[in-house]
């Protein structure tokens, strides 16, 4: 634990067992989501689900980063990830994203992609709720993970024909906005 | 319908086999077969078994995802 780094931001106001507890909570939606993508991204083929297989790799990794880059605030702030796997990911913030029964559904995948997003876009917003203007470190941490999850939500919600949300697949690096945390 | 107290209310807490009840806008929703309210918590923020209608204002989300869960009953304005 930093312990300065946690007396400031309980100084702050900030419920820091309640953040940390949500931090976790969202660790665990972010290493389950990756692992759910993979068996999504595998399943993503033929003429339909080959257009998506791109941006479905991009998120699945961005993801990975999400939960590399959320590990070290947990634990300056005193937390920790549980000890056993199984426990962690029936604490995830958002529930997994499991294959539809029928992968060749398209539809029925990108609904699975784009609820993962929304959720992750809700956990974030919340936890930049909890601590703007108090926990600068991790709101600033929550802000990029929530950029990210805000374009994958726009990648996949075209696709359902919601409209144009303004955004281009990656090109270069992933984790734009992550990736200051990563280093 | 079956009516709820507020106390009658606190025992489906989602705990030791009790199902987890949450009551919304007077009427008392089952959220036990959610993945999202495993023994009654929510979040890390909010507990099945209370009125949660004041806390539903500060969510990163409406009602809308709480009226897809079954009413099992209404909340006794009377206590
Ligand atoms: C700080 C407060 C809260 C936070 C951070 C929060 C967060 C979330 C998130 C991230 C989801 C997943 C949404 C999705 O999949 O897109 C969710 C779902 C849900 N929330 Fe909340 N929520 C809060 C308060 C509440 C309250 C007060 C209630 C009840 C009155 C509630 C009831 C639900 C229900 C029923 C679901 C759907 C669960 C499911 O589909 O299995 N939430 N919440
Ligand atoms: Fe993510
Ligand atoms: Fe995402």
């Amino acid at each position: 634990m930093a312990q300065v780094t946690r007396e400031m931001v309980e100084r702050a106001g900030v419920n820091v067992d309640q953040l940390v507890e949500l931090l976790i909570k969202n660790a665990a939606a972010e290493l389950t989501t990756y692992y759910y993508y993979t068996i999504l991204r595998v399943n993503l083929i033929g003429l339909q689900g080959e257009g998506l297989k791109e941006i479905a790799e991009t998120a699945r990794i961005e993801d990975r980063n999400h939960f590399e880059a959320l590990v070290p605030r947990i634990y300056e702030l005193g937390g920790k990830l549980p000890q056993d796997m199984k426990a962690f990911h029936d604490i995830s913030a958002c529930p997994p994203a499991v294959l539809p029964k029928d992968p060749t559904d398209v539809k029925a995948m990108l609904t699975v992609l784009v609820e993962a997003e929304r959720c992750a876009v809700r956990g974030y917003t919340h936890i930049c709720n909890l601590t703007a203007g108090k926990d600068h470190r991790t709101y600033d941490l929550a802000l990029a993970i929530l950029n990210e999850e805000i374009e994958h939500e726009s990648w996949f919600s075209e696709f359902l024909g919601e409209g144009p949300s303004g955004h281009f697949l990656r090109r270069g690096e992933t984790s734009p906005f992550v990736s200051k945390f990563l280093k | 319908m079956r009516r709820f107290s507020k106390e009658e209310l606190r025992h489906y807490n989602g705990l030791d086999g009790m199902p987890a009840y949450v009551a919304y806008q007077g009427k008392v929703y089952d959220v036990s077969g959610s993945f999202l309210w495993q023994q009654g918590l929510h979040q890390a923020t909010h507990a099945a078994g209370s009125d949660l209608t004041a806390a539903l204002k500060q969510a990163p989300h409406g009602a809308e995802l709480l009226l897809r869960f079954p009413i099992v009953g209404i909340l006794d304005p009377n206590g």
